[in-house]
């Protein structure tokens, strides 16, 4: 374990690692553009420069000391890059002396004089890091005179991704993540000097299943993503944390939001899940549901239409009719869509009533799989919602059998959580035989026409609950959309700019929807029924689901943040906790 | 062959580079010679002659030659670096037309010292002819066995080693030797930064040593007179033959092979016979157009060997001497020296890739007579900024000479531009440095 110091901090060094990750796993931040922890070494921004010194060595071999004992140190007369100098023992790093400051900013100066400084139209402005870094290490002014370097702008790379050449720093970034992660090898440099430019290979695009993450690590406003762009300023939207509902890999992600409509979500740090990476599928499908055409109030059908009730009233409907069934003739269908709280409560109900026939649709596309993230099962909770107990026993009704036993009769009332059949499409034919269909749903749909009781629920964004993806691990997310049911909650949470930010960012002025998370509605039909069920928050149904369900024990919501998810069953021996790098954000502050 | 000490790599011999004639003076043997010794021996005895590298950073080849790993896990590559691109340089061709099998020869003996299994002749796209002359030879070579398969038959030796021409495409840069191997793999010539160096890291990540090409052809003549003979000939540190390529102002241009350590006068006057029309010299760039050039009153005296050049704040480079008599405009050189590079930069690195255009710019803007005293300052500090902070030895190339000049002919940068600053309003945006933080900080 080498010891070096870094600005005259000791710190012991894991052996083979370059002064910039080093430093960066002890909290200090050397300025750079190129480097990224998940991407070849480029070195080729010069950000990073800093001074590198090692002991004097005698001729006799011993190491030189002056008069206060101290090693004397020879710093080498040129300045090294701290992204590709491996750390030594007794090595000493300045980061910010004169020599060093002087050459980030010579370096901030060259980077700037040819940068259109688009600023004002620049989507990526307020999270730029060529804007932080502008502020925090150059002179703050520039002696460049001359006529700027003019490039092509707007260039198509995909379906998903623009390129502006003008404001491209060269960090090369894009054209590393093409080849060594999404193994789309066609990204290349042309022209020479300050002609420099990215174009794709002949007849080429850019279409990898991951290519939007090449927006958000390009540290300029070079790469935009054709969804987003334009929609709104950064500093206008608030930005929550949040699991990828798109498949079973549950990617970690933030959801950006402005006037309580998503516009953006983009990957958040997990070094066990996905690192730094989301595919674009889930980028850009996975805010149209919460966005639009929402069930926003709940609906009895009576005489043939449907009327507007109260949330009370609906439920007390639900449960009058559902007491009017034997328990084999009722079907309760959970959701993998939904978090294990959801679910917990609708097995629990279930057992409550005697109700056996109980499972959910799995969804399983093996052409969606690949070998970096995207998982064949495209829900975000199967496993999770097996664990708490959504599955058929051996004598009863399973998922596969439901439409024929519909048609025969045998079911005849059907309670569906946070599922829309959409590929079950097969069972619509037999629906209109059932006495009695209750849905809790996120969107108007075929299904929703045909319900007797309409109960509106919260989506992933709205609410508060965990997920098992694919590899077993339990992850924690918190609402980043306001609804009626979860305002509290997120005026504690939100960002003073939230709170204080400007007029068309007050989120409170906005028309809130009036849905529930699916256990509330649940508990309450329940309560109709004498369950005397009193969980007040999502917090209770997992502390029941952790008493239990074995191997949930030991989880806490605080522990799951703390260690961003833990493992079924391991709870006590939780993943090594890291600094995770994030490469420029917006600053609330 | 080597018996004139004084001509090692260019001899007076008609028709050398004909493999007959060449084998008639003794050609090959001093490859024989070396397959009599151990590889370390041969090391060794470029060690003891002083070589210094003839690509323009004079490192001693001895040493770079130790630093290739020993043994047989790996193929281990050998680059010969002919992309001679650099403005003012033109002698590695003279070895291509005139003596192309001593390099022949010398590649065989390097490929021995450090078990290379291929060595890649790398030659600028421009040099057709030469390309074509080298390709000749090397097919020659080949059909007499000395090359490939047929070395045990023809010398008895089971070491063997295939030989290759790689054509450059028109790129300075591929002339680093980092660029060289990404050029070589058939990517884009860009350097990358070191270390590793190329005897850990080179073509196709395997052990690589870059050479020039003057220098590997130096070694049959180190192998035949011996290390400590060579070791005598020209200046102490830096001994041996150069192969001097004299052009601009001169009455008697071309490339002249003499003992390093030569007075620059003697070369001009004697050799080359004199500035041209018997001008006075204004300046002189001693080896190649990265070099800091010296003023023509300092030239007496200066003894072209690197040692004796660093005295006088510049290097030996590739030995292209480039001579300016007094009526040269010293500011429209530097700019074309500075478009040179501008357009040579590969455009990897930042402080190259944006500062070469800047200093460009600014001189064009000198030129046009629109610039000021205070451009004079800002060519220096941006060249000094470029200087040292890049991946590659270009940026320093590209900074040497625009501070070189305008540090030492201030007078004639001085008569182009105004006292006075045009006022033009610069960029200025908000930085920490420059705002309320450092004046609360200061209060
Ligand atoms: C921009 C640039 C261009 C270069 N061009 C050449 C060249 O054309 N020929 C050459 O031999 N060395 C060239 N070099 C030097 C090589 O990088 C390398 O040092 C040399 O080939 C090593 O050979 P030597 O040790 O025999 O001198 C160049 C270096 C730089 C930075
Ligand atoms: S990339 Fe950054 S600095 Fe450049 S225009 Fe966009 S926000 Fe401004
Ligand atoms: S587009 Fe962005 S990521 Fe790619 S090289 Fe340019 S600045 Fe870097
Ligand atoms: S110094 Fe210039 S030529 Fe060398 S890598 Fe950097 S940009 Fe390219
Ligand atoms: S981060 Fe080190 S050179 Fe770019």
């Amino acid at each position: 374990m080498p010891h070096i110091y870094i600005d005259d901090k000791l710190i012991e060094a894991q052996p083979n690692k370059t002064i910039i990750e080093v430093a960066f796993e002890n909290g200090i931040d050397i300025p750079h553009f190129c480097w990224h922890p998940e991407l070849t070494v480029a070195g080729n921004c010069r950000m990073c420069l800093v001074e590198v010194g090692m002991p004097k060595r005698l001729p006799n071999g011993t190491i030189a000391v002056d008069s206060s004992g101290k090693p004397e140190i020879s710093y080498f007369p040129k300045l090294q890059i701290a992204c590709a100098t491996p750390v030594s023992e007794g090595m000493h790093v300045r980061t910010k002396s004169e020599a060093a400051i002087n050459a980030q900013e010579a370096v901030m100066e060259f980077l700037l004089i040819n940068h259109p400084l688009d600023c004002p139209i620049c989507d990526e402005a307020g999270q730029c890091k060529l804007q932080e870094y502008a502020f925090n290490h150059s002179k703050g002014m520039s002696r460049f005179i001359e006529t700027k370097n003019h490039k092509p702008k707007r260039q198509s790379w995909g379906p998903n991704v623009l390129f502006d050449a003008e404001r491209c720093i060269s960090c090369s970034r894009c054209i590393r993540f093409a080849k060594e992660i999404a193994h789309q090898d066609v990204l290349t440099f042309v022209q020479r000097g300050d002609h420099v430019t990215i174009e794709l290979f002949e007849n080429k695009e850019f279409d990898s299943p991951y290519s939007m993450n090449v927006i958000d690590i390009c540290p300029v406003g070079a790469l935009t993503s054709k969804d987003f762009r334009f929609k709104s300023r950064v500093w206008d939207m608030s930005f929550n944390d949040s699991i990828c509902p798109g498949c079973a890999r549950g990617c970690n992600t933030k959801i950006g939001v402005r006037n309580n409509e998503i516009l953006r979500i983009e990957p958040r740090p997990n070094p066990y899940v996905n690192k730094f990476w989301m595919c674009d599928y889930g980028r850009l499908t996975q805010y149209d549901f919460v966005n639009n055409n929402r069930i926003t109030d709940p609906f009895i059908k009576i005489e043939g239409n449907h009327q507007k009730v109260t949330l009370d009233e609906a439920c007390s409907e639900a449960a009058n009719r559902l007491k009017q069934f034997n328990p084999h003739q009722i079907m309760f269908v959970g959701s993998a869509k939904a978090t294990n709280e959801d679910n917990y409560i609708l097995a629990k109900f279930a057992k409550l009533l005697n109700v056996k026939n109980l499972d959910f649709i799995k969804s399983i596309d093996e052409n969606f799989q690949d070998d970096l993230l995207r998982c064949a099962d495209k829900t975000p909770n199967s496993i999770g919602a097996i664990e708490v107990g959504i599955k058929p026993d051996t004598h009863s009704v399973k998922i596969e059998q439901l439409s024929e036993k519909i048609a025969s009769g045998d079911i005849q009332a059907l309670l569906v959580m946070e599922e829309n059949f959409e590929e079950y499409t097969e069972i619509f034919k037999n629906l209109s035989e059932l006495k009695l269909l209750i849905i809790l749903g996120y969107n108007h749909s075929n299904l929703s026409s045909l319900a007797d009781v309409i109960l509106p629920a919260s989506t992933y964004a709205e609410i508060e609950g965990t997920y098992v993806n694919i590899n077993r691990r339990v992850q924690h997310f918190t609402p980043a959309v306001v609804t009626s049911e979860n305002l509290r909650f997120m005026g504690m949470k939100m960002s003073r700019l939230d709170k204080f930010g400007a007029f068309n960012d007050r989120w409170t002025q906005h028309q809130l929807r009036n849905s529930r998370q699916s256990w509330k509605i649940i508990q309450k039909i329940a309560n109709n029924l004498n369950a005397g069920w009193s969980f007040r928050n999502s917090h209770d149904v997992f502390l029941e689901i952790t008493h239990n369900i074995a191997s949930f024990k030991g989880m806490t919501y605080e522990l799951l943040d703390e260690f961003q998810g833990l493992v079924l069953g391991k709870a006590e021996k939780p993943d090594p906790k890291v600094r995770n790098y994030e490469s420029h954000y917006m600053k609330p502050n | 062959m080597f018996e004139n000490t004084t001509k090692l790599l260019l001899h007076d011999i008609e028709n050398l580079h004909e493999i007959d004639v060449y084998i008639k003076n003794g050609g090959y043997e001093a490859f024989k010679k070396a397959l009599k010794m151990t590889p370390d021996e041969v090391i060794n005895e470029v060690k003891t002659s002083g070589l210094r590298g003839r690509g323009g950073a004079c490192f001693p080849t001895g040493l770079k030659w130790t630093f290739m790993p020993k043994g047989k896990e790996k193929p281990k590559f050998l680059a010969v670096n002919g992309d001679e691109s650099e403005p003012g340089s033109f002698k590695d061709r003279q070895i291509f037309e005139f003596n192309p099998h001593q390099l022949i020869e010398g590649i065989l003996i390097s490929g021995y010292a450090m078990g290379i299994d291929a060595a890649y002749i790398y030659i600028r796209g421009e040099y057709h002819k030469w390309i074509r002359l080298m390709q000749k030879a090397l097919d020659d070579a080949y059909e007499s066995g000395f090359i490939g398969k047929r070395m045990k038959e023809v010398f008895g030796t089971d070491y063997s080693i295939e030989i290759y021409i790689h054509k450059g495409a028109g790129a300075y840069i591929c002339g680093e030797e980092t660029s060289l191997m990404t050029s070589i793999e058939g990517d884009r010539g860009y350097p990358r930064f070191k270390p590793p160096f190329p005897a850990q890291r080179g073509l196709w990540n395997m052990p690589t040593t870059v050479n020039n090409v003057e220098t590997i052809a130096t070694v049959p003549a180190i192998i035949a007179i011996g290390g400590e003979n060579y070791a005598k000939i020209g200046a102490q540190k830096h001994p041996g033959t150069l192969l001097f390529g004299v052009s601009g102002h001169i009455n008697k241009p071309g490339v002249y092979e003499l003992p390093t350590g030569t007075l620059l006068t003697d070369i001009i006057y004697n050799h080359c016979e004199g500035v041209l029309g018997n001008k006075k010299i204004k300046a002189v760039i001693p080896g190649g157009s990265s070099m800091p050039p010296l003023r023509g009153d300092e030239i007496d005296g200066v003894k072209m060997d690197e040692e004796s050049l660093k005295e006088y704040g510049t290097h030996i480079g590739t030995g292209g001497i480039i001579v300016m008599n007094e009526d040269t405009d010293i500011v429209k050189v530097t700019l074309r020296i500075a478009h040179f590079y501008h357009h040579e930069s590969c455009g990897q690195c930042t402080p190259c890739r944006e500062g070469c255009g800047w200093m460009e710019k600014i001189l064009k803007r000198i030129v046009a007579g629109e610039g000021t005293i205070k451009d004079l300052d800002l060519l220096v500090s941006v060249a000094n900024n470029i200087e040292g902070n890049t991946i590659c030895a270009l940026g320093d190339a590209a900074a040497w000479p625009v501070r070189g000049f305008v540090t030492r002919f201030r007078e004639d940068f001085e008569k182009y531009v105004t006292q006075s600053r045009v006022f033009k309003a610069p960029n200025i945006v908000h930085g920490r440095r420059n705002t309320a933080d450092t004046l609360i900080e200061a209060v």
